[in-house]
């Protein structure tokens, strides 16, 4: 048992020295730009700000007049104390407040889309590469790959422009409508799947073939192995043979890439949230970036960063389940 | 013909490739009779696990059965239906496969893979599979507590162990055994051939036994079937092949079997006219320890390999190193060939020493000196590039020779190891040639730098059994000719008696023993040697149950 | 005398067991299409910047693709959006490959200390996500391709890197390295004479997968306003598609012709890895030749088919 602990608890390690990596950077990024970020700031907005936003603005970014490490150490702290910074585009409200308002929805987004298209990949895998018949195997994995291989924001924009604009069959924007209020209530929950369908039908559509793919060459890979033939010797079942001796070995390679994946996915959730004007931090990126407003953009960063690298480290314990040889 | 248990007539296979279908074995018959151990003996390629896959039908793509009949109690297996196959298959006759290192599920506990037959043969659940299951376990000797491991928990001995009981838990008339002990080290595979003996005796189920090591058979089985390129070339009684058999080559099968007891076989090894060698050693090993750390960051576990190893060779010896997997041997290899660098000792060369804990790089002074042949005929070679580069390349790394003198040089080395005509040879990438070929390719490659000694890490474990003694008759010339001195390391005494004048063997990192080999074979004094001794020679069998109330043994 | 060539020959040998996989060659064949145009296109259109007519015109005789909101013509912007697009594309993808098998194949040949630091270092970068960081980056710096191809290449290299990595790990334990190190032999000369040319399936797709990253990062990066929207990329295609509200206006032609070049030279690239994959690990195809070549009726789960009895 002691070699799992010691197995999640490296890993947590890792992961902190992965997080202070990115702070690190952030932190690094605005004062490696020659001259002082405020004032480029200032200049490019060419006299619409008062002189007051300006000092706040080096406030928050932390631009002191102190050495380096005093601010690297004010910046860490302030971090951990969930002071993200002032907003520029919505200035003077703060950072945290603004991103967490978006937060949930791009999780909700991105994990939907996630445990869908896994899901499905993995099954649809395990199947075409069982399945000796071969018809399934020469179509789909071509044709999920011609999907993937849009970019997500435009298969977004093509979705929403047939069944949204054209056909008129979901809504175009938001996620849930006016006439509901929020909670734990059946029609809430109901106009938010609705809401959720076109956004999370296109980032499954795109992510789909990954998935299947992946399967599909572990799961042959393990077919070749000596322990399903002498599984098929024993006269067990077709079906336990596929399951519980191949499928069950053939997943644990790809429960590894999910965790690596995840950086992906989430990016791939920001773009389409765009074009549908999802609520999220997607849409928040874009108006960060339309106007230069560097402390939004950088706590998006951080909020993703430690997003991804918690998930992660779920997966890690995933596997500590699934796969006996990683235990004692 | 008709009281055969099992009969096989007129049985074809092919592959399937995108050429011609290649025929892996052709037109096979032979019967075994009810409680009959029957051996079927050949070496790689000859096709004997193919027929095994084939008789139960479990042959994977792209294999096809092209014609013939495998009957069990008269029924056909061949030209039943998908359903009823599924019918033989472990009721009628079961399988202990090859290297059953692999055939357990890496994931499932013991007593999964255990109750999943149980249940779907016997429709056995619950307290009823759990309490058969555990009868199981100590058929083969194996505490009941392991049915909540998994696969990777258990011993390489331990997990044949447990495949054994799979195959038993159905108790069907006739079992296969493809190999099942040839990945484990000589005393524990003695072991489980006397366990099978045993519970063949007690429960009464014939066997077909494949193997390549016709030694192994001739200590047990009543009959022999052996194949050489897809086809049975002679079925006897093992008697009769003892003798030498009426085709050729199972008389150089025979005759390929270097034997742990008895006399020196006659005139197979050049001795050198006197065994008088140096006093000041070639090679000098001093108290060389090598430890190993786990890998990560928070990992405490250390693996002592070699422990405190102290050994001399003198200039034109062939010394012969002796151990299982695990006694370090190959470590040693390494540190001599100084591939990794010792934890503490000293090495000395010519009397030099050559600060092997200290030198991060080694001078190419030593590599001239000190080569090395690899277990691998085909790992060592590499796979897109020729003959001629691996022999080129030492040499003019080393400059030895110009470019000039390179294309000669390098066919008389060809054929000095027996590849003749050189030039047909040397253009030749590894994948051309058969596991001997490349063999010699690589021992061309070491001795092309002439250097004064080899290490020869288990130059003929991978080989077949027939061109085992060509090879090593090449160290023997070699020494010999030029002196050469080696360091054969191998883990089977037979073939280190064969080739070696003096005998040094290893366990778990130690030297337990060391001696001129007659004297050690002859008369053993450590306990680990004389049962290495005893598992080399003929008679194993009643020796093993003789010591079977020795329960330290079996905890492998 | 000897006079085989070893190098050019792995390289003729292995191109050729390439282009004979059929997905592989019609990978080729779309791509260098693309390529084709991106290079020859521009000179034989109209200028995809003049202002010409109505804006947000259907596709028409005189604008092939339509006008865009700018009253642009589609087509030249589409034909002239290949160029930088695919330039930085596939320069990234091999400065990627170059930084992944320095600092891959240095990790995984040496081993220890070297090794774990460089690890974690490939590590960080990899669980880092990529869009936001690109996002800071690029917003940072001034616009353009040489921007774009900083951010991506910065953003991108990790995971070559490790793939590379792996592999250059398990070669190293292999024999015949050993055997070279026992010669005599150099690293460096162990290195790229006898490990990298093995390895050339495994740098050709890194190649391609690290291209196909590029251009649908750099495409999305474009999107989103961070590339120079003064020139004409397929990425600010779609920015100004978008901005100029394609899909409120019910323009479609906008934005298709950019999307579907951009899903086919992804594709294509996709193709081509597909080919190497089945060419590298052959059982990938082994059963289909064995399941053309056998009768239906004989192919049944898990059972050898048997083709006589002995009749």
């Amino acid at each position: 048992m002691s070699k799992s602990i010691l197995y999640l608890v490296r890993r947590l390690c890792f992961y902190l020295i992965a997080g202070f990596a990115a702070l690190t950077l952030n932190f690094v990024i605005p004062r490696l730009m020659p001259g002082d970020p405020a004032s480029i700031i200032f200049a490019r907005f060419r006299g619409k700000l008062k002189p007051e936003t300006i000092d706040a603005m080096r406030q928050s970014f932390g631009l002191t007049d102190e050495p380096l490490l005093m601010q690297y150490w004010s910046y860490i702290k302030g971090i951990l104390s969930g002071n993200l910074g002032t907003s520029i585009a919505y200035f003077p409200e703060p950072v945290s407040e603004i991103i967490s308002s978006g937060l949930f929805w791009t999780i909700f987004l991105a994990g939907l889309s996630l445990i869908i298209a896994f899901s499905l990949g993995t099954l649809l895998g395990i199947f075409i590469a069982w399945n000796r018949t071969g018809k399934l195997d020469t179509f789909l994995p071509p044709v999920l790959a011609f999907l993937g291989a849009f970019p997500y924001f435009w298969l977004a924009m093509l979705i929403l422009y047939i069944f949204g604009f054209s056909l008129n069959w979901f809504p175009l924007s938001h996620a849930y409508g006016n006439e509901v209020t929020p909670g734990l209530n059946l029609p809430y929950i109901f106009s938010v799947l609705y809401h959720a369908s076109l956004p999370a039908l296109t980032m499954v559509f795109v992510s789909l073939g990954g998935w299947l793919l992946s399967m599909r060459n572990t799961m042959i890979s393990t077919l070749g192995a000596d322990y399903i033939t002498f599984a098929n010797a024993k006269g067990i079942s077709s079906r336990l043979i596929m399951l519980r001796y191949a499928a069950r070995n053939a997943i644990l390679p790809n429960l590894t890439g999910f965790g690596m994946a995840l950086g992906f996915v989430l990016s791939g959730a920001l773009l389409t949230e765009i074009i549908f004007s999802y609520p999220g931090q997607g849409y928040l990126l874009l108006q960060a970036v339309k106007a230069q407003d560097f402390p939004l953009m950088q706590g998006i960063f951080m909020t993703i960063t430690f997003a991804v690298l918690a998930a992660n480290w779920l997966v890690d314990i995933a596997i500590l389940v699934f796969d006996p040889r990683t235990r004692k | 013909m008709n009281n055969y248990l099992l009969s096989i007539e007129n049985l074809s296979v092919d592959y399937i490739t995108d050429t011609e279908p290649v025929r892996a074995v052709n037109n096979i018959s032979f019967g075994i009779h009810t409680g009959e151990i029957f051996g079927l003996v050949g070496e790689s390629g000859s096709g004997k696990s193919t027929v095994v896959q084939a008789m139960m039908r479990i042959l994977p793509p792209p294999g096809l059965i092209s014609n013939g009949s495998v009957r069990i109690n008269g029924e056909d297996i061949l030209s039943a239906s998908e359903s009823n196959v599924k019918k033989f298959r472990w009721k009628q006759i079961s399988i202990v496969m090859q290297s059953a290192l692999n055939a357990l599920n890496p994931v499932l506990s013991i007593r999964e893979q255990i109750s999943d037959v149980l249940k779907t043969h016997k429709d056995l659940v619950g307290i009823d599979a759990e309490t058969r299951a555990k009868e199981l376990l100590s058929l083969v000797d194996i505490d009941e507590d392991r049915l909540n491991s998994h696969p990777h928990q258990l011993s390489g001995g331990m997990k044949q162990r447990v495949v054994i009981a799979i195959a038993l838990a159905i108790m069907p008339p006739i079992i296969i055994m493809d190999e099942p002990t040839t990945a484990l080290d000589v005393i524990v595979e003695r072991e489980i051939l006397a366990k099978i003996i045993e519970l063949r005796k007690k429960l009464n189920f014939t066997i077909l036994f494949i193997t390549h090591d016709l030694n192994l058979l001739l200590e047990f089985a009543d009959r022999l079937a052996i194949m050489k390129n897809g086809r049975i070339v002679e079925i006897d009684d093992v008697e009769n092949i003892k003798q030498g058999g009426q085709h050729s080559y199972t008389r150089k099968l025979i005759g390929s079997i270097p034997s742990a007891s008895g006399s020196r076989q006659e005139g197979l090894l050049s001795k050198p006219d006197s065994l008088d060698f140096p006093t000041t050693p070639l090679i000098e090993i001093k108290n060389l320890r090598k430890t190993f750390q786990s890998p990560g960051l928070f990992n405490k576990n250390k693996l002592t390999a070699v422990d405190d190893i102290s050994f001399k060779i003198s200039e034109g010896e062939i010394v012969g190193l002796v151990g299982e997997s695990g006694s370090g041997k190959s470590t040693i290899a390494k540190l001599v060939t100084r591939l990794i660098r010792p934890t503490s000792g000293t090495i000395y060369l010519n009397g030099e020493n050559k600060q092997v804990t200290e030198a991060r790089n080694v001078p190419l002074e030593y590599r001239k000196i000190v080569q090395m042949v690899f277990q691998d005929p085909f790992g060592s070679l590499n796979s897109i590039h020729t003959v001629y580069h691996h022999l080129s390349r030492p040499l003019l790394r080393h400059r030895l020779k110009s470019k000039d003198e390179l294309f000669d040089y390098i066919i008389k080395m060809l054929e000095t190891v027996g590849l003749s005509p050189g030039e047909k040879f040397a253009d030749k990438f590894p994948h051309e040639m058969s596991g001997g070929e490349r063999q010699r390719v690589a021992i061309a490659r070491a001795l092309s730098l002439k250097p004064q000694i080899i290490i020869a890490d288990e130059p003929t474990s991978m080989l077949d059994v027939s061109i085992r003694m060509d090879i090593l008759e090449i160290f023997a010339r070699m020494r010999k000719e030029n002196n050469l001195t080696i360091l054969f390391i191998t883990h089977d005494l037979a073939s280190a008696r064969y080739l070696a004048d003096r005998i040094i063997v290893l366990k778990n990192g130690s030297i337990v023993e060391e001696g001129p080999s007659e004297d050690l074979i002859q008369s053993p004094s450590n306990e680990y040697t004389k049962q290495l001794v005893n598992a080399a020679s003929p008679g194993w069998l009643e020796t093993i149950h003789k010591n079977s109330d020795n329960k330290e043994i079996i905890d492998a | 005398m000897n006079s085989r060539t070893q190098n050019s020959n792995i390289f003729r040998r292995w191109f050729d067991g390439i282009l004979s996989n059929k997905k592989a060659l019609i990978g080729t064949y779309i791509i260098l299409f693309f390529i084709f145009i991106a290079i020859i296109g521009p000179f034989f259109i109209q200028s995809p910047t003049e202002f010409l007519g109505t804006p947000l015109t259907p596709p028409s005789t005189k604008n092939l693709f339509g006008t865009n909101g700018q009253g642009q013509d589609v087509f030249a912007q589409t034909i002239s959006g290949a160029r930088q697009t695919l330039f930085v594309g596939f320069t990234t993808g091999i400065l990627v490959v170059i930084i992944g098998a320095l600092i891959g194949g240095i990790a995984g040949f040496y081993g220890g200390r070297i090794d774990d630091i460089l690890s974690l270092i490939i590590n960080i970068f990899l669980v880092m996500p990529g869009l936001p960081l690109m996002v800071i980056l690029a917003s940072w710096l001034p616009p353009g391709p040489g921007t774009l191809l900083g951010v991506l290449v910065l953003t991108g290299w990790a995971w070559n890197a490790r793939v590379i990595r792996s592999q250059m790990m398990t070669f190293r334990n292999r024999d015949f390295v050993s055997a070279a190190i026992v010669s005599g032999e150099k690293n460096i000369r162990i290195i790229l004479v006898e490990i990298m040319p093995r390895m050339l399936s495994l740098l050709a797709s890194s190649f391609i997968g690290a291209s196909i990253y590029a251009i649908g990062a750099q495409v999305g990066l474009e999107f989103l306003g961070l590339g120079d929207i003064s020139t004409v990329t397929w990425g600010t295609n779609l920015y100004w598609a978008s901005n100029d509200l394609a899909l409120l206006t019910e323009s479609w032609w906008t934005f298709v012709p950019t999307g579907l070049s951009i899903a086919l030279v992804s594709f294509s690239l996709t193709l081509i890895n597909f080919g190497i994959d089945e060419v590298t690990n052959p059982r990938l195809i082994s059963e289909r030749l064995w399941r053309e070549k056998i009768p239906r009726n004989l192919i049944k789960d898990g059972v050898t088919p048997v083709l006589k009895n002995n009749e």
